[in-house]
């Protein structure tokens, strides 16, 4: 699974997600995108999740661009344990989401397989998506 | 022959004017360009995407601001990304004379057989960095894949320039290639997915063990 190799700390504060996402809203390496329409964590497991429920669909055809990286630690408390007593134990990494970003392309396979690719990784995934297409400008205009 | 698109001059610069714009249908656009004095102007927003849609990105536009008449073309835009609406748009106004660098599209034409014996075609570059003058500026470029096989890729120095148009592009940037079928994945896909079993496994055991 996704996750950085070193870290300066190993706690974060959870941080706000307002607003649009900054980067990343275009279709930059493949033909077809998932692109988010809410803001979300996304943890390495649900990307890795995506990504196996995409390229199973895919069989040996087609590339897969995975776009967001899990680089934000999240600590939880265990079970059972009382309120207090200091920021619990790092859990897993999660990647910030905002509305606009791109998470997944593909290029390489026909669009049917595309779409269908991309409906079932976004069913991992806990945010709203919708399926974009590398069009220039006039192009055919893009559908939920 | 330019294709005519009306314009509204725009003074008050306000956003809450712009605001206006907006929801009137129009978008808010600057034109600039060949010691021209800068102009800020408002432009339908279908009509523009119809221009470009019919006429190409590259298209020459004879944009009519107040009565006056100037030659531009479309040089920049911007999209709100989530509805995909134009935004804003820049026009540059053209000296049909000189030449400038435009981005043309690449446009893959035929079906290669590569493709048809399981290859995965892979285009790292969609558009070209090209001098020409602007009367001369090709719609798109096409790259003819119809001979490739797998493994083999066309690369911008086997694409011919045209007798009007100068490609800048670096001679060894690949277009478009074809892979070779990746047989293992489905293997790699069973072994992480197993070591995932695995880790969660740990992990449960471990926590049962905490409690």
């Amino acid at each position: 699974m996704l996750m950085p190799k070193r870290v300066k700390h190993r706690k974060q504060h959870r941080g706000k997600m307002n607003g649009k996402a900054k980067g990343g809203t275009t279709i930059a390496f493949g033909e077809y995108g998932l692109q988010a329409v809410e803001a979300s964590w996304i943890t390495s497991r649900q990307i890795e999740a995506a990504r196996i429920a995409m390229t199973r669909y895919m069989k040996r055809g087609g590339k897969v661009w995975i776009k967001i990286f899990p680089d934000k630690p999240y600590t939880a408390k265990p079970l059972e344990v009382r309120m207090g007593s200091g920021k619990g134990a790092p859990e897993g990494w999660v990647a910030v989401v905002k509305p606009g970003k791109i998470m997944f392309e593909i290029a390489g396979v026909s669009e049917e397989v595309a779409r269908e690719a991309l409906r079932l990784a976004s069913h991992k995934l806990p945010v709203k998506t919708k399926f974009v297409k590398r069009e220039e400008i006039g192009g055919e205009i893009n559908e939920g | 022959m330019a294709i005519k698109l009306k314009a509204d001059e725009r003074s008050d610069l306000k956003r809450s004017n712009t605001k206006k714009i907006r929801q009137a249908g129009n978008i808010p656009a600057v034109v600039y360009g060949n010691n021209k004095k800068v102009k800020t102007i408002s432009v339908n927003s279908i009509d523009l995407l119809k221009t470009v849609r019919d006429e190409g990105k590259n298209a020459i536009i004879s944009l009519e601001v107040g009565g006056e008449s100037v030659d531009v073309m479309l040089h920049e835009y911007q999209t709100e990304p989530l509805r995909d609406e134009l935004v804003h748009a820049d026009f540059y106004v053209v000296n049909m004379s000189q030449e400038m660098d435009v981005q043309v599209t690449i446009h893959l034409d035929g079906e290669s057989p590569g493709v048809n014996d399981g290859g995965v075609l892979q285009q790292p570059l969609h558009e070209l960095s090209v001098r020409a003058k602007p009367g001369d500026i090709p719609e798109e470029i096409k790259v003819d894949i119809s001979k490739l096989d797998v493994g083999d890729s066309i690369t911008v120095s086997d694409l011919k320039s045209g007798s009007k148009y100068e490609i800048l592009e670096d001679e060894e940037t690949t277009i478009v290639t074809i892979l070779a079928p990746d047989r293992g994945t489905t293997e790699d896909e069973e072994g992480e997915e197993e070591e995932q079993a695995e880790e969660v496994q740990k992990e449960n055991e471990e926590e049962q063990k905490a409690e």
